[in-house]
This record gives structure tokens, C-alpha cells and sequence, in this order.
């Protein structure tokens, strides 16, 4: 008989809820080794893959046309150096990076010019490109700079794909030496060639903005902090991004009132485009064009104390006028 | 289903689609000017009231004729087959309500607190021609704009976030799970708009008339009667939407549509006591200096009541903003927000522009552009950036706070706002200084000072500010150029 006030339990029963304990506690701590991260809550920061290709030391290191028309240029200079074919391969996916920042027209210099960047995606796809993606994070309302800079509509003509800041994933990134909390764009960590296509302008902080500053375009929030410092973080970014070519658009030229410009006063027509492998030299070409010594920029000698490249302007082929 | 339902359900879809999507395309910014406004422009409620408060009809405004012309023909079909408040409520009720017939015609009998609606007519138009327009809370199309834009847009993937959105979201939710329990309660007793087109719908020629001799009494015309009208007793034509389904219910083919000699005259008023309506005026009237009195920025300026380019002096604005969120779907920055404090309560939901949100794109003329009312007047790119020579049009005034820049307050090295500024040239200049550090020698840094008389207030600088939470450098709507008064500089001269 089992008494009322002293409740007792079978051995049947006992081994029964005690065996479903252990089910229950076993499916619990087994679910929480699945999800358990060891590593770290912070999700991984994707590394920056290096995009250029292995050329022999007798490659010119960067060529630069004269002339009218901005298409020839870009035909002329990358040509110089071996034709895109020696840059791009068949099936590759190809990210062209110009500066699209801006809510301006082409006539104000502030954005790269678009046929410069029309002419890159017809020759990326001539030499097998399976795609071409432009794309830039604009500082004015994206929308309006892909629209207004004229280079969404010549783009998407040559046969690329547009991606306007709405429709780009930003991933977080491993960028060494920059300020914490930076992300990237998915699409040119997941490219296998990145051409940075900057233009020539005057900037208030860093003197110029070319290349180099032309990275800031695929940084996401926090990219502003980077001006604190400034000259150190273009040469981070040139140490961290290593693009497969670099083209410099010097077919009009902001001399005044850079980034954004807005007067045509400030614009000179110089009508020529670089093209290089090594952004050091084209970085040093694009401050000639304003007038620069490559020397009274502190982000290229940084760069070049770092072993990115070389600022002699004597290495860039100069083609002359078409 | 009937013939005539189903016919009434496109249109009604058709409506609701087209109302939607503009809104979409507004807000993807669809570079075309598509007739974005188009449905506001039709608003005789926002004509009237305007008309009222400001003294003058804004230009498109003038197709509210249409529908008041429309009205006078077809009755209230604007209720029944157009607005898309009225199709939301009619599909909820649809929706959620699967009922006996007998509850139907429970639900579907006149009340009459039904004739509320025209006492908030009276009210609003009272009011605006008291000087203060608020047809646009209560008005179906600025409230459902309204809540679309800032209910249902920042839930949206990439829809950015708008504060006070939820009021607008719940009050729009509230409508429509009350239609659950009535049918279009908001039409049948609260719209404004409904109750305007009622008094030109008791003089329409097409009617729905009921042959007597034919009829039974059995009611079911009355079984999903939308307007709560009556069909089979004495007719209320100024209630009627129009839907129709009566005709269909007769099993005696009593009810019919159709050309009608008019009322007999005098013809039925609505359902309003003399003392109340009274009442309701005398109250109208103290609206305006009642609102007034709680100090928005029609007295005295507000530094962070910053209004879009082109926008009117704020007495001039407030007398037309409908508060229909156009203007803040049109932005392209998300910088323009339904105003829940900064404007006073007389001036809640008009749009001001917050720089950490957003900031006013140089050469955008959008919301201008979109603005029913005009109370944000158009502008031309050119006209706006100062291009043409004459000044700029300023929306404020941009001030650095020393405490928090970095150049000034950091000794660190920052020219961010310098670099985004759009004007030519930069209103942001440097001054070149050494500032100290803890150690050792002291640092060359450009601390950024503001030309007020070049500075247009667009907020660019406020909002790209490295500075995190509350920028460096804020922009007040000292200076622009709506407010002769909201001066900063001697000599300086509005646009």
C-alpha cells in the first residue's frame, strides 16, 4: 500500500523519467554544440583577395594617350600595355570601380567620364568577361550620381551590370590598420578582377584624390573617419586593395573646390587617360596632371616607401596625341 | 457575382493599384514625371479647405471640379468605386466579417452618429477659413498616402525608418479592423470628404430608385448595402456610395440606377441638430488661435523647424500643407519626416528636413514638384542651386560646434564637411591652425569655419559628420530664404 502523506515512486517509473531526462538533456546540449561558435560572435571579416595578374618585370608599368576622344584613350593606353586580354580571361567576373560619387554632370568633373568607363566594360567583354559590374557607394543620393554622372545609362549600353548602392551587400572586412567597424562590398570581394577607374581631382585634405582615395567608394558607413588621418589610411587602402589595372581619367580635371566641384571654372580640359599596373605610378601621373609633384603627396611616398609601386614618372609610356 | 459588382471591383482595384503604385515609383525615384499628385489634385476637400486658408486655389487643384462635376452627375461613386481608403475598409469588412444576414442588415442600418462626418466637415472648413487648414488629418487620401509612406515604406527591405510612423500606421489599422465589426465606418461616420460630396450627391441625376409597387420589404437590398443609405425605406442619396448592390439583391427587380427628376425640394438635410452644428462652428472658430497659442513656428522661428527647398512662409504653408506625405515619399535622402513636435501642434505631419537622416540634394527639385498644394512652391534645378545668378534658395544656416569638431576641439585632422559641401564655392572654408597636443609639439590641423552668406542649410554636412549621434555640425533654419525675418546676416539678401 502506498501511503498518501509519503508519496513514493516505482523502479519502473524512476528509470523511465530518468532516461527521458537524459534524452531531453542530450537533445538540448547536443542542439547547443551545433549552434555553439568557439570562434567568436563577431561574424568573420572577409579577406581582400590581391586581383592583379603575374606580369614579367619588362611589362610597362603604365601608358597614357592624349586626344579628343576618351574612348580612344582608354583603347590606346591599355592596348599599350598588352590589350585587356593580358588582364581579363574568359569567364572571369569583372568589378570596374569609377567614381560615381557625386550628383553632378560630366561636365563638372566630378564623376569619372563615361565613356571612359563604357569604353573599359566593351573591352572587358571583348576579352571573355562572363560580367562586368560597375558599381561605386556615391556620397550624394546614389540614384541621381548613376543618373546624372551619365555613367548608368553608357554602362549598361557597353553591357554591364549597374549596381547603385541600393542593391549592393556590404560585408564586414579585414582592413588591417584602417578604422574598426569598416565593411565592403560583397561584389568585389566575390570578383576575380577589379579595375579602379578614378578621377583627377583636387581634394582640400589629401591635395588630390585619385586612385588610392578612389577606394573609399566601395567602403561602407564609417569610411568618413578614415580623413583623420589621412595619408596613412591611402596608403593602407592602396596596401589592401591590389586591383588587376588602374585607369586614371584625366579627360577633364577638377583644379579647384574638389571633390565635388559644381563651377566650370574650376574644370580643365586635359583630355588624356593612364593606364597601369602599378597604382603608385598612376597615382603620381594623375597629380602631374594637376600640377603636382608626386613628391609633395605624402599618401604616395607613404606608398612607395611600402613597396606598392614606383612614383617615377619617367616608367609611364606617354603615347602623344591621337 | 453580378455583373455590376464585378465591373465596380475592377475599378475599385484599378484605383487602389494605381494609387499604390505611384507611390512606389515616387519613392523608387522614377526619373518620369509621372502624374504623381494626381489623385490630390482631384481632392475637392483639400481645394475647398485650401481655397478657404489661403484665399487662392493652388493650379491643379482646380481638377477637383472634375469630381465634384462627377458627383453631381453619378452621385458619390468617388466613395464607391475610386477611394482607397473606402476599398481597404470594403475589403476587410469582406474579409473578416463572414456574418448572418441577419447581423448584415444589423450592421448596414443608418446610425445616427453617422452624421459626425459633417460636423468634422464643418469644422475643418470653419477652421481654414479661421486660418488653420487641417482637412488633411481626416482627409481618406492624405491619410492613407500618409500611412503608407510612413507605415508601411520603412518596413519595407531598404525602407528607412520614420519616426511617428507608427501613428500613422495604427490609426490606418484601427480604420480598417473596425471596419470588421461596421462596414466602412470611417466613410459612413468620421470622412470629411465623403460628407462634402454628399451635399453635391442630393443633387445628382443618377439615383438608385426603388419601385414600391414591385417591392416586398424583404430587405435584402439593405444586406450589403455599403453607405448604410437605406435603399428601402427613405432613401439617403447623400450617404450613398454607389456600390450598387442593391440591384443585384432584389430577387424582384425593384431597385434600379438611373436618371431621376430631381428631389423634392427642399431636399433631405443630414442628420444635424441646429445646437451642435452651432457649437461645432463657434468651437471651429477658436481652432485657429487655440493652435496658435501653443506655439509653433509661426510666431517665432525654430531653429531645427528646417522646411524643404521652395517651401512658403510658415503662416503661407501651413494654410496649404495637407499634410499628404508626398513630399517626404519624394525625397531621395529620406531626409524630409513628418514633423511631430518641431511645427507645433498646429503644423503636426507637415514635413521639416533632418539632417542626420538625410540631407537636401543640391540640384533635387522633388518635392516642390509633387506638392499638391504648393505650400512647397516649384522650383527649377537651376533656379534652386543659384546657377542662374541670383542667390541660392537657403533653407538654413549650417554652425560648427566647437566643443565637438575634431579640428577644433580634437586637434585631429577632418575636412569631411568641407568636402561635401555642394555650393560654389564651399560656404565651408579652413583656417589653418596649430592646435596643442597632450604630447609633444603641437599639430597642423584645418579647423572649418562657415561662410553663412554662401551656406544654403542642405545638411550635408550634418549628416555625413563623422562625429557620431549628434554632428559636430548642425544646421538651423536661421537664414533661409521662405522667412525675411529669420535673418542672420546684415545685408544679406533672399532670393
Amino acid at each position: 500500500m502506498t501511503d498518501p502523506y509519503r508519496p513514493s515512486i516505482t523502479r519502473r517509473e524512476a528509470a523511465l523519467r530518468l532516461s527521458a531526462a537524459a534524452v531531453a538533456a542530450a537533445a538540448v546540449g547536443g542542439g547547443a554544440l551545433v549552434f555553439h561558435n568557439r570562434r567568436s560572435v563577431v561574424a568573420a571579416a572577409a579577406p581582400i583577395p590581391d586581383w592583379r595578374v603575374p606580369l614579367p618585370a619588362s611589362a610597362p608599368k603604365a601608358a597614357a594617350a592624349r586626344g579628343s576622344d576618351p574612348g580612344t584613350n582608354v583603347r590606346r593606353a591599355v592596348a599599350a600595355l598588352g590589350g585587356m586580354e593580358s588582364f581579363v580571361h574568359q569567364g572571369e567576373v569583372v568589378l570596374i570601380k569609377p567614381n560615381i560619387g557625386w550628383d553632378r554632370l560630366p561636365e563638372q568633373a566630378a564623376n569619372t567620364d563615361p565613356q571612359v568607363v563604357a569604353e573599359l566594360v566593351r573591352l572587358c567583354l571583348a576579352a571573355g568577361a562572363k560580367k562586368v559590374i560597375v558599381t561605386d557607394i556615391s556620397c550624394n543620393d546614389p540614384r541621381r550620381c548613376f543618373a546624372r554622372s551619365g555613367i548608368a545609362a553608357a554602362a549598361a549600353a557597353a553591357g554591364a551590370e549597374v549596381l547603385e548602392a541600393q542593391r549592393l551587400r556590404m560585408v564586414p572586412a579585414a582592413l588591417p590598420g584602417l578604422s574598426a567597424g569598416l565593411e565592403v562590398v560583397e561584389e568585389i570581394v566575390r570578383a576575380d578582377r577589379v579595375i579602379n577607374v578614378p578621377v583627377v581631382k583636387h581634394h582640400s585634405l589629401s591635395k588630390a584624390t585619385l586612385g588610392m582615395k578612389n577606394w573609399f567608394g566601395v567602403m561602407g558607413r564609417g569610411r568618413n573617419r578614415l580623413h583623420q588621418d589621412i595619408n596613412r589610411a591611402l596608403a593602407e587602402l592602396g596596401a589592401t586593395f591590389r586591383p588587376t589595372l588602374t585607369v586614371v581619367d584625366a579627360t577633364r580635371v577638377l583644379v579647384a573646390n574638389g571633390p565635388v566641384g559644381g563651377s566650370l571654372a574650376d574644370v580643365r580640359a586635359v583630355g588624356a587617360v593612364a593606364a597601369g599596373t602599378d597604382p603608385v605610378l598612376c597615382d603620381a601621373w594623375g597629380a602631374a596632371q594637376l600640377g603636382l609633384a608626386p613628391g609633395s603627396l605624402p599618401f604616395v611616398e607613404d606608398a612607395e616607401r611600402r613597396g606598392l609601386g614606383r612614383a617615377d614618372l619617367a616608367l609611364v609610356k606617354e603615347l602623344g596625341t591621337s | 457575382m453580378n455583373w455590376t459588382t464585378r465591373i465596380r471591383i475592377v475599378y475599385q482595384a484599378t484605383f487602389l493599384v494605381i494609387f499604390v503604385w505611384l507611390l512606389a515609383r515616387l519613392a523608387a525615384g522614377d526619373p518620369r514625371a509621372l502624374p504623381y499628385s494626381a489623385f490630390l489634385h482631384g481632392d475637392p476637400l483639400s481645394a475647398i479647405g485650401v481655397t478657404l486658408a489661403a484665399g487662392t486655389l493652388p493650379g491643379a487643384l482646380i481638377w477637383a471640379l472634375v469630381l465634384i462635376a462627377l458627383t453631381l452627375v453619378l452621385g458619390r461613386v468617388f466613395c464607391g468605386w475610386i477611394c482607397p481608403l473606402g476599398t481597404l475598409q470594403q475589403l476587410s469588412s469582406w474579409l473578416f466579417s463572414p456574418r448572418s444576414r441577419r447581423e448584415s442588415l444589423q450592421v448596414n442600418r443608418y446610425r445616427r452618429w453617422y452624421a459626425l462626418k459633417t460636423y468634422i466637415l464643418a469644422a475643418v472648413l470653419v477652421a481654414a477659413l479661421a486660418g488653420t487648414l487641417q482637412s488633411g488629418l481626416f482627409d481618406p487620401l492624405s491619410l492613407t498616402a500618409r500611412a503608407l509612406a510612413s507605415g508601411l515604406w520603412p518596413v519595407l527591405p531598404g525602407g528607412r525608418p520614420v519616426p511617428g510612423g507608427w501613428l500613422a500606421a495604427l490609426l490606418f489599422l484601427t480604420i480598417l479592423v473596425a471596419s470588421r465589426w461596421i462596414p466602412r465606418v470611417f466613410c459612413r461616420g468620421l470622412c470629411p470628404l465623403g460628407a462634402l460630396l454628399g451635399v453635391f450627391s442630393r443633387f445628382a441625376i443618377f439615383r438608385i430608385h426603388r419601385v414600391s409597387d414591385a417591392c416586398n420589404s424583404c430587405k435584402l437590398c439593405a444586406f450589403a448595402c455599403q453607405g448604410a443609405d437605406e435603399p428601402l425605406g427613405n432613401h439617403r442619396v447623400s450617404e450613398c456610395h454607389v456600390c450598387l448592390n442593391c440591384l443585384p439583391g432584389c430577387p424582384e427587380n425593384a431597385m434600379s440606377y438611373r436618371a431621376l427628376p430631381p428631389l423634392p425640394s427642399p431636399p433631405p438635410k443630414p442628420d444635424l441638430s441646429r445646437r451642435y452644428l452651432f457649437g461645432t462652428v463657434l468651437g471651429a472658430f477658436a481652432v485657429a488661435p487655440l493652435l496658435r497659442a501653443t506655439g509653433g513656428g509661426r510666431d517665432a522661428a525654430r531653429p531645427r523647424l528646417i522646411r524643404p527647398p521652395g517651401a512658403l512662409g510658415e503662416p503661407e504653408f501651413l494654410q496649404r500643407c495637407v499634410k499628404c506625405s508626398l513630399c517626404q515619399q519624394a525625397c531621395p535622402t529620406g531626409a524630409l519626416q513628418p514633423a511631430i513636435a518641431q511645427a507645433g501642434v498646429e503644423g503636426f505631419w507637415s514635413p521639416v528636413l533632418v539632417p542626420r537622416r538625410g540631407w537636401c540634394e543640391f540640384a533635387c527639385v522633388r518635392c516642390g514638384e509633387v506638392c499638391p498644394t504648393q505650400a512647397i512652391s516649384r522650383l527649377t534645378a537651376v533656379r534652386k542651386t543659384g546657377y542662374d545668378g541670383r542667390p541660392p534658395v537657403s533653407i538654413g544656416t549650417a554652425f560648427i560646434d566647437r566643443g565637438r569638431c575634431l579640428p577644433w576641439a580634437m586637434s585631429t585632422p577632418c575636412i569631411v564637411c568641407e568636402e561635401m559641401c555642394p555650393t560654389d564655392p564651399k560656404a565651408i572654408w579652413f583656417e589653418v591652425a596649430d592646435e596643442p597636443v597632450r604630447e609633444g609639439t603641437a599639430r597642423r590641423v584645418q579647423r572649418p569655419r562657415v561662410d553663412a552668406a554662401k551656406c544654403v542649410g542642405c545638411g550635408i554636412c550634418e549628416n555625413k559628420c563623422p562625429v557620431g549621434e549628434e554632428a559636430a555640425i548642425r544646421v538651423a533654419s536661421v537664414g533661409e530664404t521662405r522667412d525675411p525675418l529669420n535673418r542672420l546676416l546684415a545685408g544679406e539678401n533672399p532670393s
